[in-house]
């Protein structure tokens, strides 16, 4: 199941996602939490404490391909399989549940 | 480079959570083509719902398969008929209802997460029942 959740700025969203996403790992569930907000706080209601939420480092340019858009251009691919990337860059929450932040708009594939 | 991140939630065979932008005016064709089940949060009040309404819409046209309404910070049985109300005319599912819960807002304060401060609290019930109700659907 792919969930993403979405509302208005202060609707408690976040909590939702954070508690959730806590749940269903509870029950067993391996899940990746994404923050893809460009205010990123999903670490904190994930139980994650301040700072211990490390924002994604430079993916590393051999981790990614360039791929033809279909639409003219291109885009970036990841090049190894998504388990890997998952170990590697994200932010082990307890036992089956990992997080992902992606709101860093400095980390624009360089490094 | 979000992008990127965004095809993990295709390719990884977990289970993927995305908390998404705030206002879902963001929500994007290259998101929705990742995801199976949306779930908008909203509040019990016009504004808050119209909104999730402007969602939804939105979402459908972007072909999300499942969509459903989260009501958050629940005061009372009239807050719940309202919701529920504003759900059934609009043809949208209630997945979820979240009580209002002083626990979120200590937690908040604190820059904790309530499950962890509060696990027994009303809100994380509420959200154990909308887990429950997912897992089953699915």
């Amino acid at each position: 199941m792919k969930i993403a959740i979405g509302g208005k700025g202060g609707s408690g969203k976040t909590t939702v996602a954070g508690t959730l996403a806590r749940i269903l790992a509870e029950r067993g569930q391996r899940v990746v939490a994404l923050d893809d907000d460009s205010n990123p706080n999903l670490a904190v209601t994930l139980g994650l404490a301040h700072g211990q939420a490390a924002s994604l480092p430079a993916i590393p340019r051999d981790w990614l391909e360039e791929k033809p858009d279909g639409e003219g251009g291109t885009r970036l691919e990841l090049k190894v399989p998504a388990e890997d990337f998952i170990e590697r860059f994200g932010q082990p929450v307890g036992e089956n549940l990992t997080l992902l932040v992606m709101g860093q708009p400095d980390h624009g594939g360089s490094g | 480079m979000r992008g990127v991140l965004r095809g993990l939630v295709s390719t990884t065979s977990r289970m993927t959570v995305v908390d998404l932008e705030a206002g879902l005016e963001h929500l994007s064709r290259g998101t929705a083509r990742h995801v199976d089940t949306l779930l908008l949060v909203a509040e019990p009040y016009f504004k808050s719902l119209e909104a999730a309404q402007r969602s939804f819409t939105l979402a459908k046209d972007l072909g999300i398969g499942r969509i459903s309404m989260v009501a958050n910070k629940i005061r009372s049985s009239r807050d719940e008929a309202t919701v529920r109300e504003f759900a059934g005319r609009h043809e949208v599912t209630v997945a979820g209802i979240v009580p209002f819960d002083p626990a979120v807002v200590e937690a908040d304060e604190q820059g904790a997460a309530v499950i962890d401060q509060r696990p027994e609290a009303t809100s994380v019930a509420a959200i154990r029942r909308l887990a429950d109700r997912l897992l089953t659907a699915a």
